[in-house]
């Protein structure tokens, strides 16, 4: 504790509810998980094979938490303190750079070590049934969590020193923890057993994700692999790759760490009407939307509030939105040729499952970010005083503020649609299949966005109903993928495809007939929850406005 | 003191020949046991200007939202023209040209495009919106900042741009709460000769604000709130003259040395108990009483017959600063406690 800053953090951090609900919450979880599988007979597998199915959930569930809990703190931290003041105040004083990075760091690493000592009682529990090694598996579980910790935490970290507010810091560090973990494992499903500097490369990024090193450490690295085998040692990569990615990240951030903190102005830049002629010509040629034109008049018949959502967004402007969307194109016929290309070596299936699991993606790391903040920061920015002020209903102003979202979201799924044309294309007995899995993007869309909106709207803070509307739309998304992956042992079928009813993602790979979720029958039931959940939260979120613009 | 507030209130009232726009009675505001408000009743002609003063949490942005709808009263009525603020809060929109404390700003938007929404939100034609943007722009001095971030603005000058998109739908009332709260002198000038050029072009404005001199210098009456309760309410000359029946005596000496020697002579001379300072740094020593003009003589006459050599023995004026300091400081609320400020009436 000699470091003045790392006791400032952990004690403000110890300090705060939602730290010890969080604690007690990873606790009850995972006593939860194993107290589900504690063996009620008398007799024993002398294999351990069923402490072994235990531990592979705790594992997956811990590695969840950590992703899931951990980032928000470094997320938050530096930009807030700056934007409060108080990191102008630290970097007058003789502290460093390097002590003030290394108390935080070392100030949020002890809160996730807080969150892995919660969880030691369940592992005991798992080592005590037999089976799992000390060594080869507990420790090494522990050894990769907290590397998972250290270099999420340096890029949370590295993240605020660059964002402007705490809800983009929340929104970039997740966005970069989903594309570190879970996107670098996408190239290797694609070039599975590509030869020479291009495998190398492929494998090499594979082994950033900690999902990847876990999977080894459970002896299931080369599942999806199709029948291929690599030799390679992923745990030991992944922790190069890491300490190289902490590294990296933490001397970036103390670089940062200084007066070019404050220095930002917010030129108006040369605006284009001012310009001659020709000038305008040229920048209407090259940006096709000049976004240095002075924007239009508010159409009279145009939601006010839909356009101004879209005017507030750092990316939708329309020229944003056309780049936006031109890289979505890209994407999309990048995959429509792959689908072209290797459809003798993978199955249609595949393809299709690899087009659902981008899409969904894609839909699970922007519509929270559009959405979450909608009520809380008008609330936070004392817009919401002035929005009551002016004579527009409430109705107007949240269907404006869905609106927004809403016509991001379908050019975005939109833009990403040609795949799946392809795929009719080839094997046209898909056409049925593709209609039902467009039906079951356009479902994860809509409850994507009223469930984020309603539970952001539940919060005072961007940031907090940001991280809230992740957490609640991972969960939903990801939680029964954990079932799934305990399917068979220790999980039923019948237990699995309960929990499968409520994912979107499972539903739409049943339709798509991936291997694994084959034999699931998903719709409509997923199609009512999905439904059902949607109006309930379109409920809360009008009870919540109501509640918020009546007079007090 | 008691009819001396009452006459000043009276004749406020009476020297504003229009009929008043806003018109506040009785209202109170409770928040379980605590009271934010207590009974405020007071009203604004059209045209004029109120300062509504009190020191932090004396009530009034309680009785500004109860004004403009954001907030319910526990009992008493709030009105802007016709429009109860209370049941016809959709009215009163239209009626007030409200600006909060907080800004209100939006990330990404240009000065042009953020008033530009809040015509839209006010059902502005798209035509008559542009033409009353350039309008408020040029009336606010905001138009070099059309192009500008609006996070990026100083708060001077989001103040004003607050203020142009309070006018935009043209309203009648405007209520600005601490308008000049963080601006420097040059902007605080600008922000007051703005305020008399609304007024003039027939506007009527309440007006909060810590800054008392410029208050003081921009408002026909002012109204004086603590804890709750209206303790003043007139023309600053009328709250002046009500605070002056104490007034303040300053006796400016030639030596230092003789400074305990004349505070006990005034001590001895004024009233039991009446407060008396001295500041060996200028010299002075200041007096606070409620003598006739005979018995202040008499006291000069005592002081140089005590061989006290003396530059100068006058009556201070009574400002706004200290009329509020008089009403705000813990003696001068007891001292007017459970009157009935009528004000306005």
């Amino acid at each position: 504790m000699g470091n003045p800053i790392l006791h400032r953090e952990l004690m403000g951090v110890l300090r705060q509810r939602r730290t010890a609900l969080l604690q007690c919450g990873v606790a009850v979880a995972f006593a939860l998980l194993v107290a589900l599988r504690w063996p009620t007979e008398a007799r024993m597998a002398l294999s351990g094979s069923r402490s072994l199915e235990v531990f592979r959930l705790f594992a997956y569930g811990l590695l969840a938490a950590i992703l899931l809990l951990l980032p928000v703190f470094p997320a938050t931290n530096i930009v807030r303190e700056r934007n409060s003041g108080t990191l102008a105040l630290l970097l007058n004083t003789p502290l460093g750079p390097w002590r003030i990075f290394w108390g935080k760091w070392l100030g949020i690493m002890a809160l996730a070590g807080l969150i892995l000592a919660a969880s030691l009682p369940a592992a005991a529990a798992c080592y005590s049934l037999g089976g799992v090694s000390l060594t080869g598996d507990l420790l090494a579980v522990y050894g990769l969590l907290l590397l998972c910790a250290g270099q999420y935490t340096a890029l949370g970290l590295l993240v605020s020193t660059r964002a402007t507010t705490t809800d983009a810091a929340v929104r970039w560090t997740y966005g970069l923890v989903l594309l570190l973990s879970v996107l670098t494992l996408v190239p290797h499903h694609f070039f599975l057993g590509s030869e020479g500097p291009l495998n190398t490369v492929v494998e090499w990024v594979r082994c950033a994700s900690p999902f990847a090193a876990l999977m080894a450490l459970q002896g299931a690295a080369d599942v999806g692999s199709q029948g291929l085998t690599s030799d390679i040692d992923i745990p030991s990569r992944f922790a190069l790759v890491s300490l190289g990615l902490t590294v990296v990240f933490s001397w970036l951030t103390i670089s940062r760490l200084n007066h070019t903190l404050f220095d930002r102005s917010r030129a108006a830049g040369k605006i284009s009407n001012d310009q001659g002629a020709w000038v305008q010509l040229v920048r209407r040629l090259i940006f096709i939307v000049d976004p240095q034109r002075r924007s239009g008049a508010i159409p009279r018949f145009i939601n006010p509030v839909m356009v101004k959502e879209f005017r507030c967004r750092k990316f939708g402007r329309l020229h944003w939105l056309l780049r936006l969307i031109a890289i979505c194109a890209v994407l999309s016929l990048g995959m429509s040729i792959l689908s072209v290309t290797q459809t003798i070596q993978w199955e249609v299936e595949t393809i299709g499952g690899i087009l659902v699991l981008l899409q969904v993606a894609l839909l699970v790391l922007i519509t929270p970010s559009l959405t979450a903040g909608l009520l809380t920061t008008e609330l936070e920015t004392g817009g919401w005083t002035l929005l009551r002020m002016t004579p527009l209903p409430i109705w107007r102003i949240v269907w404006g503020k869905l609106l927004s979202v809403t016509l991001t979201l379908i050019l975005v799924l939109f833009a990403t649609l040609p795949g799946y044309l392809v795929m009719v294309y080839i094997e046209p007995g898909q056409a049925d299949q593709v209609q039902r899995v467009v039906i079951c993007l356009l479902f994860t869309a809509v409850f994507g966005m009223l469930c984020s909106a309603a539970v952001g709207s539940l919060f005072q803070r961007t940031t907090t109903a940001t991280a809230a509307a992740y957490t609640s739309l991972l969960l939903v998304c990801g939680a029964p993928l954990l079932i799934w992956l305990g399917r068979d042992a220790p999980f039923g079928h019948d237990t699995v495809e309960r929990a499968l009813t409520v994912n979107p993602i499972a539903a739409a790979l049943t339709v798509i007939r991936l291997e694994g979720f084959r034999d699931y029958d998903l719709i409509p039931a997923n199609w009512w929850f999905l439904g059902l959940a949607s109006v309930l939260s379109v409920l809360l979120m009008l009870t919540r406005t109501w509640s918020i613009s009546r007079p007090q | 003191m008691m009819t001396k507030t009452l006459e000043s209130t009276t004749s406020a009232t009476m020297v504003s020949a229009s009929p008043p726009v806003m018109v506040l009675e009785g209202l109170t505001k409770k928040y379980g046991p605590f009271t934010a408000l207590d009974g405020l009743t007071l009203s604004v002609a059209a045209g004029e200007i109120l300062g509504l003063i009190g020191p932090n949490g004396a009530g009034k942005t309680t009785a500004i939202k109860i004004l403009v709808g954001l907030i319910r009263p526990t009992s008493g009525t709030a009105r802007i023209g016709d429009a109860d603020c209370v049941t016809q809060a959709h009215r009163i929109k239209r009626l007030v040209g409200y600006m909060p404390d907080k800004f209100g700003s939006y990330d990404n938007m240009r000065v042009r495009e953020y008033l530009d929404f809040f015509g839209a939100a006010f059902g502005i034609p798209t035509r008559l919106r542009l033409q009353r943007i350039e309008e408020v722009m040029e009336i606010t001095g905001t138009a070099y900042m059309r192009d500008k971030f609006v996070e990026s603005l100083s708060h001077g000058m989001q103040q004003r741009v607050g203020i142009a998109r309070t006018l935009l739908h043209d309203p009648k009332v405007l209520i600005l709460d601490e308008p000049a709260n963080g601006l420097d002198p040059q902007a605080r000038i600008e922000m007051r000769d703005l305020l008399i050029r609304l007024a003039k072009s027939g506007k009527t404005l309440m007006v909060t604000s810590h800054i008392l001199p410029e208050l003081s210098r921009v408002c026909d009456r002012v109204a004086i709130v603590t804890h709750g309760k209206l303790r003043a309410f007139g023309t600053v000359e009328e709250i002046g003259r009500m605070v002056s029946q104490q007034r303040t005596i300053e006796v400016q000496l030639l030596d230092g040395s003789q400074l305990d020697l004349a505070a006990t002579i005034l001590r001895n001379g004024v009233e039991a108990g009446a407060e008396v300072q001295t500041s060996p740094q200028e010299s002075v020593v200041r007096c606070r009483t409620a003598h006739s003009e005979a018995a202040l003589a008499d006291l000069l006459a005592q002081l140089i017959k005590s061989g006290i050599r003396l530059s100068q023995f006058r009556e201070m004026q009574t400002d706004l600063e200290e009329a509020f300091m008089t009403f705000a400081r813990p003696g001068g609320q007891s001292s007017i406690a459970g009157q009935s400020p009528a004000g306005g009436q």
